[in-house]
Formats: C-alpha cells, structure tokens, sequence
C-alpha cells in the first residue's frame, strides 16, 4: 500500500465529499483548507476540556477531589459511552452519505481509471470518513481528559484513546461494507428489468439499510441476545460493545476481561477491514444504472388509473416518479426513509412489553404507541417531499418544455410521496396489529390518521423544497439547499406538533382529569387539522413550482 | 393573440443574468415554413435566445410572439406547439428510449394508435431500432441526440427550436435530420436552427442571423451576408470570422504548435 497515494486519495475524498454541500459558507472554507478540521478539532478539544472540567465541579462537594462511588460511575458511563457513541455516529453519517450517492457520478469516479488498488481506496475512503468528522472525537477526548485527572484515572483515559480511535475506525470500515453491498445490489438489480425485479429493487436496498442499522442498534440486539442468555451477559456477545467492555472492564480491574475485549475489539475491525476489502475488490466500479429490458418495449395503453379521474398527463407523471424511484440509485434510497424511518423511531416501542387488556385501568391504548411510528412516517414523508423537486436536477428542461401545469406537477409528486410513504404506514398498521395487539378501530384510526399526516407532511416537504430546491448533480445530490432542509425539519416537526395536540390533550385530559374524549372525535379533529395544513403547503407550492417552469435555472 | 403574418417575432429582446447580458437588444422575426440559421461564436448568445422563445427563462426587457401568441402571456400554448431540441440534452436515463417517447406523448395527449405509430416510425428512421428497449444511460451522446429530437417532433409542432441538433450524429442520421427540417419547412413548419457547422447553415437555411455578445451582427441570406462583409465570392466561413472580428487565426496556430 502506497501511503502517499492514501494520503492523497484520502483527502481528495473528503474534499469531494465536504464539497457537496454547496451552499453552506463553513464546508466551503473547510474544502479551500482541509487543515481547519483539525484546527476545529482543537477548538472543540479545548472547549472539551471546559465542559469536562466543569462537570467534575459540578459533581465534587465543596471543592474536595471527585472520588468514590460518583466518580466511578462518571467514570465509566463517559468512558464506556465515548466508544459505543463514535462506532454509531461514524456509521450513521457515512450512512447519510450514502443515502444520496449518485450512481452517475460514481461511475465517473476517478477509482474506475486511476492506477488505485481496491486495498487503497477502502483504506483511504475510511481514513477520510475518520478525518472528516474526527472533530467528535476531539470533542470527547477534552471532556474525557479533564475527568481522567481529576479522578484519578488518567491510565483510563490514556487507554481510552486507542479504543476510540479504534471505535471510529470500526464505523468507518462498516460504511464501506455498506457502500460495497449497496454497489452490489444496485448493479445486479440492475441487470434485469421487469415489474417483479423493480418490487426486488426496492425491498432489496431497504433490506440492506434495515438489516446494517439494525446491527447497530443496541436495544434491537440486547433484546435478541437477552432472550437467549442471562441479560447481564447479554452485551458481551455484541460486537458493537466490545470496545465499550474493553474499558468498562480496565475501570473495573478485570485487567484480563479487558485485554479480551480488546483483542476481540482489534478482531472485528481486522475482520470488517477484510470483508470492506473483499467486497470493494469484487464488487470493484459501479455500474452506472444500464438496464437492459427483455424486447424493445412497447408503448403503453391508456392507464386503468383514467377511471379514478387522472388526467393521462398525470398518469404519464405518476409513472415516471415510479421509474425514476426504482432505477436511480440515490432516489431509490430516498424512498426507502419513509419506510425504514418509522421502524426505527418506534423501536422502543416495539420491543417494549405490549399493553394487555388486563393490565387494569391505567392501560395505554395503542393508539397512543402508535405516535411514535406516525412521526417516523410524517419525517419520512417530509424528507422525500423536500426532495421531490430537486430530484429533476439537470433534467428539469424536460419538464419545462412540456405543456405540464405547476398544479400538475405538485400534484404528481405529493401523489408520488404519499404512495410511497403508505407502504411505511401499511407496515405499521400490520406491526401495530402484532406486536401492540390494537384492536380493528385502532388500525383503521391509525391508518385515516396516518394518510393525513403522510398528505400534510408530503405537501409541507414539496412546498419547501419548491423554495430552496438545490438542483445541482454532483457525487453526492441533496436536492435540497441546507437552509431549505433545517426549516423544513422545524416546520415538520412543529406541523406534526399540532396535528398531535388534539391527541396528547385528549391522553392528558384522561390521565390526570378522568376526562374522556371520544376517540373518533379527537382522530377527526386531528384529520381535520392535517387537511387543513395539507391544502395551505399545497396552495404554498404552486407559485413557486411556477417560476422554476418558467426560469430553468442557468 | 395578435396575428403579425410572421411565425417568431422578437421584439427588442433584452435578457441578464445577474450582470452579464447574454440578449441585447434583440429583434428579428422568422417567416412561416422559414428555416432560420442562428450562428455565432460560443457565449454569443443563441442558446438563451431559443430559451427565451420557447418560455423556459422570462426575458428581462422586450417581448416575443410566436405563432401569434406572447410568449411571457401564453407559455402555456408555447409548448403545446413548439418543439425543442437543446443543446446537449439531459434526458432522463433511468427510462428506456420507449419510455422516454411514451412519457413524452402522453403528456402531450397524443392518442394512443398514432403515439404507436409515430414512435415505430421515427426509431426505425433514425437507426434506434433493436435499442429502444435500452436504458437511455447506455447509449452514445449521438442516440441521445437522436431520441431528443424524436421527442421534439412527436407531437408535430408548428415551430421547431433545434440548439446544434447535429451535435454527435452520424452522417447518414445527420442527413436525415437535415432533409427532415427542409421537409417539415415545405409543411409550413417555421424552424429556428442553431450551428456550428456553416456549410450545413448554408445548405439548409433561407436566412442566416449572426450573434456575437448578445446583439446582432448581421441577418440576411447568405449572399446578403457576403455582400455586407465586402467577400462576395468568399466561402462563408470567411464571411463568419470577418464579421465576427476573429483574425490572426494563423498567427494562433503557429504560436500553439511551435
């Protein structure tokens, strides 16, 4: 391995990477001088020192040494936090990142005709993923420093250091087994054609995204584990937790249950690092998305869809989002969040023990357990709303030059979205029935209340990203300008708030005033709500879908 | 609507982005079945006039009919009858060419018979046949092309913009494509053509326009425009560079190869 070339290809990766967002003024200074990571990285370190040093202020009585029991304890839930808290960050942004990939631009990638061996690149993508976001862990270092000293566990600290950068290490290789398996599975999908293989597209990429977060997700593991062996045990057989339990156990004296956890802690990411490069080698360029269809295709009749009053335009519309959703990578992956989102807010609902009808008066009803997954599905939708619009990208002229309404369009794309998020909601309908046992009226309440949220939050996204849409195609398309992505989050969450209020009222009204609303009364007053705020993002969309029809930007 | 005989009439066009005027002053008019040659040097502003004419930017001073109809007023009607070739057209990748063609017609309305029948017609003319059912992101800039000029003429519009439409062709599609414009000319088809290829400009087009920063340099047929530059036995390429100021061309050369 070539360190120069690493060195390089390392930095020219993070660059292009930083680079995609455009229109924020801090990465653009970043990517004129990659140095200033690591003097930001300093910044925060000192301002970790602060904090950490504060908080043993804090915790110490009357100025003596921080000692005993607190100490321990401050001791190891930082110590033991800082290795788990890297490896999921590390992960999850190299998750984002993948998230909105471009086929496209990766094909044109400089790795497909430069001399670079597979070993190279995975080594140098991880080293930049590490670089990147190493001002985290800075951050945990100077708070973790402080607190070492003045507990007087200064080898703690100094043992803690190898295992984050161990820990970060790890998430990087993972993302890079993500990218690899992503690859993969995009460019055998893509080989064939057929209504079943775009259902397989689909299922396939939310399969991998679920399946990789979900090996992330300590709660999902330590409940699986849990049920096969003692639950104090249970962590031990975590990959994730081993660099953890490598310090926990060093704070602990268990100086030989360290040594293994950390052995197992360098095994892992040995093992990680050979399957990231094993994968990388095989599954070496990505194809661009080439599909060859069996036949020469035939044109299409006048659509079934007719019947329920769709004009053939929009038809036509509504099919090529559905094309366009299955065969582009980076949108594939978008359409996935409305699915995968919901799963993963509600979590600690679903694997905590389901309300039973015996468990006496204080029961939740399910249609409370449910919040959670309709918030997951309201962001879900929100974020492909937001995207909606900047997804044309470069391709906008097609539209422009045709005789398409903006009201045709929004239309087409809420309509898009809301297909799209419904499968989201179906699922949770069928977990609800499961795993929360809710009974016939709550399923149909949470899905009428569901379809709402989805048309509000999908109509509220469309309208945001019609205003800050980011139509630039580079390596990494976001579709949406960063200004436009942090409003839309806040007015998203602040919509979901108050289509949810007549709902949080009506549980506070029951648990503390004995106050029982009818529950068909507070759903249609939620329904009503969510109509309400659905027509007003809609009526907010059309001006602006209007002027980008009339003025392609240049 | 207003009725001007002529098929394009641009009126004192004026377009800036930001600080840069890419249109000034702009004002011509192209007769029906006419086939209008737009030349000029890169940057010289024909690209954004077609743009302009067929509403997919708002000019920042003066107006533009076609077919009767203000552009800013009516865009709307302006893309029901104009069809539109750009310069290197994106087109989306992720559809077969029959997708493409297909989504195209039926946002158009086009029925459904003549939709089959016009596709069948214009893949098989244009060499596509056997490859329609591929991925558009699988084929040469050349099929692209192709497949954005199809798109431009399935629903028969009245008044064709082609932005350098033989960009990447093959000889014999290149030939087609320039019988077709004449073809469609004798229909009544008014056709506004962008190049850089002058001997095609002259073969094809009644009229000539050259831009150069925006303005335009001269307008006529190709004997006016020789007579205007002072070379009437010259070849057009020698009426092109003196109007436009480029000389020394030799000069450049030699000091590139030395």
């Amino acid at each position: 391995m070539r360190l120069s070339v690493l060195f390089k290809f390392a930095k020219v990766l993070m660059i292009s990477r930083l680079r995609s967002t455009r229109r924020s003024i801090v990465s653009r200074s970043i990517t004129s001088r990659p140095i200033l990571i690591g003097l930001i990285g300093i910044v925060l370190f000192v301002a970790g020192l602060l904090f950490g040093y504060l908080t043993t202020v804090f915790l110490s009585s009357g100025g003596a040494p921080l000692t005993g029991p607190v100490a321990h304890q401050l001791v190891v839930t930082i110590f033991g936090g800082v290795p788990l808290f890297l490896v999921g960050f590390y992960f999850t942004m190299g998750l984002l990142w993948e998230v909105n990939a471009s086929t496209e631009a990766e094909s044109t990638d400089a790795i497909n005709w430069l001399p670079i061996t597979p070993g190279e690149y995975v080594a140098a993508s991880a080293l930049s993923t590490s670089y990147t976001y190493s001002p985290l862990l800075m951050v945990a270092f100077g708070y973790a420093l402080p607190i070492g000293i003045l507990t007087g566990n200064l080898v703690g600290f100094l043992v803690l250091v190898p295992i984050a950068l161990l820990s970060t290490s790890v998430g990087s290789v993972s993302v890079e087994i993500l990218r690899s398996a992503l690859a993969s599975a995009s460019t055998a999908f893509n080989k064939l054609g057929g209504r079943v293989t775009v259902i397989m597209r689909i299922l396939g990429i939310i399969l991998i995204l679920l399946v990789t977060q979900l090996l992330f997700s300590g709660v999902f593991l330590i409940q699986i584990i849990s049920s096969l062996v003692g639950t104090a045990a249970a962590a031990s057989f975590v990959p994730v937790f081993w660099p953890t339990l490598a310090i926990t156990k060093l704070l602990q004296s268990d100086f030989l249950g360290s040594a293994g956890f950390l052995g197992l802690s360098v095994a892992l990411f040995v093992l990680l690092s050979y399957v990231a490069l094993s994968l990388r080698a095989k599954y070496w360029a990505v194809t661009p998305g080439a599909i060859h269809f069996a036949g020469a295709g035939s044109v299409s009749r006048p659509s079934r869809l007719g019947y329920l009053g769709l004009s053939s335009p929009s038809v036509a519309m509504l099919k090529r989002e559905i094309r366009s959703a299955t065969r582009r990578k980076e949108v594939v992956r978008l359409m996935a969040i409305p699915i995968i989102m919901p799963i993963m807010i509600s979590f600690p609902a679903i694997f905590s023990p389901a309300p039973s009808s015996t468990s006496g008066p204080a029961q939740i009803d399910p249609i409370f357990l449910v919040i959670p997954f309709l918030f997951g599905i309201g962001l879900g939708s929100l974020f492909l709303g937001m995207t909606s619009i900047g997804q044309e990208g470069r391709r906008l002229w097609n539209i422009s030059t045709l005789p398409v309404s903006a009201s045709m369009l929004v239309k087409s794309k809420l309509l898009f979205t809301s297909l799209v998020s419904s499968i989201g909601l179906g699922l949770g309908a069928i977990v609800s029935a499961l795993l929360l046992h809710a009974s016939i009226l709550v399923i149909l309440g949470f899905l009428g209340l569901g379809l709402v949220v989805i048309l509000a939050e999908a109509s509220l996204g469309i309208a945001i990203g019609s205003r800050f849409p980011d139509f630039s195609d580079g390596p990494r398309p976001r579709f949406v300008t960063v200004v436009g992505s942090i409003i839309g989050a806040v007015l998203g969450i602040l919509e979901m708030a108050i289509m949810a209020f007549p709902l949080i009222l009506s549980f506070i009204l029951r648990t503390f005033l004995s106050i029982l609303l009818p529950l068909q009364f507070v759903l249609a007053l939620s329904g009503s709500v969510a109509g309400l705020l659905t027509w007003v993002a809609y009526s907010m969309s059309i001006k602006p879908v209007y002027s980008i029809l009339s003025e392609l930007p240049n | 609507m207003t009725s001007t005989g002529s098929a394009i009439d641009v009126s004192h066009l004026t377009k800036a982005y930001g600080s840069t005027v890419a249109l000034n002053d702009v004002t011509l008019s192209v007769g029906t079945g006419e086939v209008r040659g737009l030349l000029g040097p890169n940057g010289s502003g024909k690209s954004s006039l077609m743009k302009t004419i067929m509403a997919l930017t708002k000019p920042s001073y003066g107006t533009i009919h076609v077919l009767g109809y203000d552009v800013r007023a009516n865009p709307m009607e302006i893309k029901k009858i104009v069809g539109y070739v750009p310069e290197s057209p994106r087109l989306y990748e992720f559809l077969t060419a029959t997708e493409y063609l297909d989504f195209i017609a039926d946002v158009r309305g086009i029925p459904y018979e003549q939709k089959k029948e016009r596709i069948a017609r214009f893949v098989d003319a244009l060499d596509l046949e056997g490859k329609q059912g591929d991925m558009i992101s699988s084929y040469s800039q050349g099929m692209k092309q192709k497949v954005a000029i199809i798109g431009a003429l399935l629903h028969r519009p009245r008044v064709l913009l082609m932005d350098e439409p033989l960009n990447g062709l093959d000889p014999k599609s290149a030939r087609l494509v320039k019988e077709l414009i004449h073809g469609l000319a004798k229909e009544g088809v008014s056709v506004m053509f962008s190049t850089h290829i002058l001997e095609i400009a002259e073969a094809i087009c009644d009229k000539l326009t050259i831009l150069q920063g925006g303005k335009i340099l001269a307008e006529g047929t190709s004997k006016d425009l020789r007579e205007n530059a002072g070379l009437p036995g010259s070849g057009l390429e020698d009426v092109f560079l003196k109007l436009t100021g480029t000389k020394g061309v030799e000069d450049i050369v030699e000091a590139l190869i030395r």
